[in-house]
């Protein structure tokens, strides 16, 4: 009995710590049912491409549905401000977010920036750091995400 | 007594926590937003825009039964036509924040170029009318520094280049859009037979153009669902355009908004049930006594409002009361504030140093959906020296249709019906004499804004 508990709480562990360190495998695991995959990448500053990557994932949910279409928005280099606490785009990161679309942040650039403002940016609860943008959409693409930069 | 304090402080300080607690960035931005403030996170560092608006206007007016022309039966701003084509706006503007990665810190820089009351008198090629920084570090209360449109009446501080008539009511353009006295005494210019012997404009320097140099503390609140309370107050010098003070005097505003959102358009376009109220209080230092000696006085200068605006599915409609006391501004010819025996002494009836005034405007317009096309109408009324001797009622009727070529060019034509009564003399005697042969006029102006 006392074996069979600690087994059980062994593998809950297991399952707790698969789930928060590994983010690649996340993605089949949010959307099962997903038939249509896409990585959206972000690295510009130019404010009018935050409006049309966050276009093109509402685009895609609203065709394919929430459930069958899965979708991340990768952000790197300068198209991290995206992903800004401050950013007044928070409230359609909001809605997206209900909607099943994941945000990424690139740990590189947010170590860079810390570097330069002299302390790290505060970001969208909604995003997920992950250690590298490139290496997340990389990683995204192996596993059959289209890639799409808008 | 202490006890007293430490409620007022107590419940002053709830009162703030409340608002800063409730603040959040508003939906879509307010004039105070629109005109120095960035979106956060998502503003260009350097965003060039700019606009160009030239225009056509006929004047219908009679001259003097003496002979000559007074400045209102003539185009703007030289006074010396009473019809020209003239490029009277032409603006170049940079904005955006001073380092992408920290949206706090934005500036705002515009350079007018047109010809108009901004540069002319002097034939100034340009005229900086904007420069200025805001800092948004604090909740509820940002900070905007430099020279900027200063917070108060709608005319004047919305963007000119989305204005739906060519010409501002009269009591904007006497009662707001001030005109800074001369260092020394400047006498009356008499009417001008055309081409004018001599210019009709008696100021040295250029208008002062809604701005000032100063702060502001300002912000905009989310109350609810769909809310939006603004404030604004701000200290300056009361010196117009120029960089520097001419006095020790300053110039303070205050402005507060309550608009219930509808949810549609954005920006200059949103649409909304806006509720506003301002007031201005300062001094001006002049010389307005003819006596040959430089003595300045200073002279009070106050100027309240209250207004609402409301826009929806295509229609408008504003409406709004203003009301001054002191500096009461005369015309371009008359540069010490004076006619009849107030010329060169303020404390004469006809002097508007002391003088009172007061104007309201209603204005509406319907933009049919599906088409480039709306209609504008306005009526407007001012009654310049209120309760003087000297007192003129100004009042005209605006029609306006505008055409868009599309969402940033536009052509207007307007056709007013003008007509000013100088309500205590019989026609054609005192200032009915120039004023009396005020009638209609016909513009035309093209817009084009551009931005990057």
């Amino acid at each position: 009995m006392k074996k069979r508990v600690r087994v059980y709480l062994l593998c809950g562990l297991a399952a707790l710590l698969a789930a928060l360190v590994t983010p690649a495998s996340m993605a089949q695991e949010e959307k099962p049912f997903a038939e249509q995959k896409f990585v959206l990448q972000i690295s510009d500053m130019d404010p009018d491409k935050q409006t049309l990557v966050l276009n093109v994932a509402s685009n895609i949910i609203k065709y394919y549905g929430p459930d069958k279409a899965d979708v991340e928005i990768v952000a790197f280099g300068p198209g991290l401000r995206l992903l800004f606490a401050e950013n007044s785009n928070a409230g359609r990161i909001d809605g997206l977010t209900q909607s099943g679309v994941r945000f990424a942040a690139c740990g590189n650039t947010i170590a860079k920036m810390t570097q330069t403002l002299g302390n790290e940016p505060p970001l969208n609860e909604h995003s997920t750091v992950v250690p590298g943008g490139i290496v997340r959409i990389k990683d995204l693409t192996d596993q059959g995400f289209l890639l799409v930069k808008p | 007594m202490r006890t007293k304090l430490s409620k007022k402080l107590l419940l002053i300080s709830i009162t703030w926590l409340v608002v800063t607690l409730a603040s959040g960035p508003a939906n879509a931005a307010n004039w105070l937003m629109l005109q120095g403030t960035e979106p956060a996170g998502s503003a260009d560092p350097v965003r060039v825009w700019g606009f160009v608006q030239v225009q056509y206007q006929k004047d219908y007016s009679d001259p003097n039964p003496a002979g000559g022309y007074i400045p209102p039966k003539l185009i703007q701003p030289n006074w010396d036509s009473q019809s020209a084509f003239n490029v009277n706006r032409a603006r170049i503007g940079a904005r955006g924040v001073a380092m992408p990665l920290d949206s706090k810190i934005n500036y705002f820089l515009l350079l007018e170029m047109g010809n108009n009351g901004i540069t002319e008198p002097g034939g100034s090629f340009a005229k900086m009318t904007d420069a200025s920084m805001t800092f948004n570090h604090l909740k509820g209360a940002r900070i905007r520094a430099g020279l900027f449109k200063y917070p108060g009446s709608e005319e004047g501080l919305q963007a000119i280049h989305v204005f739906d008539y060519i010409n501002f009511t009269w009591a904007t353009a006497q009662m707001m859009l001030e005109r800074f006295p001369n260092r020394d005494y400047s006498p009356n210019i008499p009417a001008q037979p055309l081409p004018p012997e001599v210019s009709l404009n008696g100021f040295d320097d250029g208008v002062g153009a809604f701005r000032d140099v100063g702060v502001q503390l300002f912000d905009t609140f989310k109350v609810g669902e769909s809310w939006e309370l603004a404030y604004a107050g701000m200290i300056g010098n009361g010196n117009g355009l120029n960089f520097s003070d001419n006095n020790s005097n300053k110039n303070y505003y205050l402005y507060a908004t309550a608009e219930k959102l509808f949810g549609g358009g954005r920006g200059p376009r949103r649409e909304g049930l806006k509720f506003f109220a301002w007031y201005q209080d300062g001094k001006r230092t002049a010389d307005l006594t003819n006596d040959d000696l430089h003595n300045p006085e200073d002279y009070d200068r106050e100027r309240y409002g209250v207004g609402v605006k409301f826009l929806r599915n295509g229609w408008r409609a504003t409406a709004e009361y203003m009301k001054g006391k002191g500096m009461i501004w005369q015309a371009p010819h008359n540069p010490s504030f004076g006619i009849g025996p107030g010329q060169g002494n303020p404390n004469a009836p006809g002097n508007g140093a002391f003088a009172k005034a007061n104007g309201w405007y209603v204005e509406g317009g319907y933009r049919f959906a599906g088409t480039k096309w709306e209609l504008d109408a306005r009526y407007d009324v001012y009654n310049r020296l209120d309760g003087d001797r000297f007192e003129i009622k100004f009042k005209r009727t605006t029609l306006g249709v505008q055409y868009f070529f599309n969402p940033r060019v536009r052509i207007a034509f307007n056709y007013e019906f003008r007509s000013a009564d100088a309500v205590n003399f019989p026609s054609g005697a005192g200032p009915n004499a120039q004023v009396g042969g005020i009638d209609n006029r016909l513009g035309v102006q093209i817009t084009g804004i551009w931005s990057q």
